[in-house]
């Protein structure tokens, strides 16, 4: 009975001390979600009644389809590089050249500073009269005229791939590290050339790694917001365009909510199918 | 054969080459744009193809400081981020606590529910919060806005606080009541000495992510409560270039400062990471 009691107890305790996270959770997240869920089937600017008719005249739009899939192609696109550019850093740093110490904090300065200010020096670095023009000017023969790099596509998915590889770089250099060397080494005895240890031992070995540091950079940029906002000139993936429904006097929340939902429904779905395929055995 | 080993070690050399020119890319990659920031908030007269500003002047931070009243803003900020951090701290020890020491059943269903707000765009709850604080006033306050930062420092403070409690040595606990000690002496003699580091991470993470916090605070903010990243936005719209670059200047170096200063004591790849096991 005591005992009983007691353990009653511990579990209210554990209750209790569970109690501020989950407020902070319904409080902070949940309820501002279902506010929005709800606010996106509400007539515009009226707060009863119900409606559907945001989203079927944001998905009957022919610009919607190009939004969604600019959405898409920047931050799949952005993933890629990150992922490509991530293993080529991973595999040189390992070996641990002089300074690698200096490159791995480098590699943080991007998460670490503020996005719009990323954005701001690239914008000037890429810019027509930045650096990288000029040099390409004065040292490649063909290049006569400044290349336009900002406000394009190229150029945004080089501006996400800046701000959001470090989230793969990471975990694929710390599940590298984690590697143990042996298996390596029996390859090399085993008489396996060095492409053929890195293509056919270490780089199924980091692809879990490579994966879950890689949903990390495709949520960051399917999210992003400051980024395109400042950068994305005319392309406005889905959350300029979410932005831009309540800057509109009045402010159009139900339509903007409307919007919010399509994103973090999409989201979700590609996640779930993104996790599905991380989940797979792998051949 | 020596001719092999000269062609041998030739590739070898090439190879090392190539990893410098690949590692000095990088580098120059990140770092250029805030050199080219950093001349640009002292240049002046910085026109056509030349490659350094010919005129250096410190007029721009003047601005900064006189017409964007930078000091302001930036108590504004610290105040928003201290308070951010401090409550993100109270919520996260007692839940990182519970996750970590206790059997809870669902566990992992209740971690991956606090970790959702991390999961889904900041843009769409933005939306939502910015609706519920007009309605409680909480709009144009520094405890609204620092309570919106809440929503995303909290799940990461959770998570690592619930790291290091897991970390927690049960035999150390065991030793200290076995040498007498009561329930409160514990925690402040044996227990709060071995998480400190890991409160000490949670707070360093939890302001570096309220500091540069952007969508959540454009959401929320108002006149008196403008922090350096919406001001910077603000003066990216409205043009002048050498401004911005100053303020940028101004709010990018604690940010630098805090990841050098904190690279030994902690991890600093934690910073971006945050999911176990996604």
């Amino acid at each position: 009975m005591l005992k009983r009691g007691s353990k009653a107890r511990s579990a209210l305790f554990t209750l209790l001390m569970l109690l501020p996270g989950l407020a902070g959770f319904f409080g902070l997240f949940f309820y501002p979600m279902m506010v929005t869920v709800v606010r996106s089937f509400r007539p515009e600017g009226e707060l009863v009644g119900w409606t559907g008719e945001h989203y079927v005249k944001f998905l009957s739009e022919p610009r919607a389809r190009d939004v969604i899939v600019l959405t898409f192609v920047l931050s799949i696109s952005a993933t890629l590089c990150s992922i490509l550019f991530s293993v080529v850093l991973c595999l040189v740093l390992r070996r641990k050249p002089r300074g690698h110490r200096f490159f791995r904090l480098t590699m943080l300065i991007p998460r670490v500073v503020p996005g719009l200010i990323g954005a701001l020096g690239l914008l000037l670095l890429l810019g027509s009269r930045g650096w990288v023009n000029l040099f390409l000017i004065q040292f490649i023969p063909l290049v006569e005229e400044p290349i336009r790099f900002n406000y394009t596509i190229p150029g945004l998915i080089l501006f996400y791939t800046w701000l959001y590889f470090p989230f793969t770089a990471v975990t694929t250099l710390s599940t590298l590290e984690s590697l143990d060397p042996a298996i390596e080494e029996a390859a090399d005895v085993a008489g396996a050339n060095r492409w053929q240890v890195l293509r056919h031992v270490v780089i199924p070995l980091i692809m879990p790694g490579i994966l879950a540091g890689s949903v990390l950079t495709f949520m960051a940029a399917f999210g992003a917001f400051s980024i395109p906002l400042i950068a994305g000139g005319n392309y406005r993936p889905l959350s300029v365009e979410i932005y831009k429904q309540i800057n509109f006097t009045p402010a159009r929340w139900s339509a903007a909510s409307a919007r919010a939902m399509i994103m973090a429904a999409l989201q979700v779905a590609f996640l779930t199918f993104y996790m599905r395929i991380l989940r797979r055995p792998s051949a | 054969m020596t001719l092999l080993r000269q062609y041998l070690r030739a590739i070898l050399s090439a190879r090392k080459l190539l990893i410098t020119t690949f590692l000095l890319c990088f580098g120059l990659m990140i770092y250029l744009p805030f050199l080219m920031i950093a001349f640009r908030s002292v240049g002046k007269g910085w026109f056509g193809r030349l490659w350094l500003p010919p005129e250096l002047t410190l007029e721009w931070y003047r601005w900064a400081i006189e017409v964007t009243n930078i000091v302001d803003i930036t108590k504004n900020t610290l105040i928003i981020a201290v308070l951010a951090v401090t409550m993100a701290t109270l919520v996260g020890i007692p839940s990182g606590w519970a996750f970590g020491r206790r059997k809870i059943p669902g566990k992992e269903l209740l971690m991956s529910m606090i970790l959702l707000p991390r999961m889904i765009p900041p843009i769409a709850y933005a939306l939502g919060v910015a609706q519920v604080f007009y309605r409680l006033h909480l709009i144009n306050t520094h405890f609204g806005v620092a309570l919106a930062h809440v929503a995303v420092c909290a799940p990461y403070a959770i998570l690592v606080l619930s790291a290091t409690f897991e970390g927690l040595d049960e035999r150390v606990l065991e030793a200290a009541s076995v040498c007498g000690a009561n329930p409160v002496r514990t925690f402040f003699h044996v227990i709060l000495p071995l998480i400190l580091p890991g409160i000490l991470s949670s707070m360093i993470f939890t302001f570096t992510t309220s500091y540069n916090e952007f969508t959540l605070t454009l959401m929320t903010y108002g006149k008196d409560t403008t922090t350096l990243p919406v001001r910077t936005y603000l003066a990216i719209g409205e043009g002048y270039w050498e401004v911005t670059s100053a303020m940028s200047i101004i709010l990018v170096i604690p940010s630098i400062i805090v990841l050098f200063m904190i690279q030994r004591q902690v991890a600093p790849e934690k910073l971006v990471g945050g999911f176990k096991g996604v």
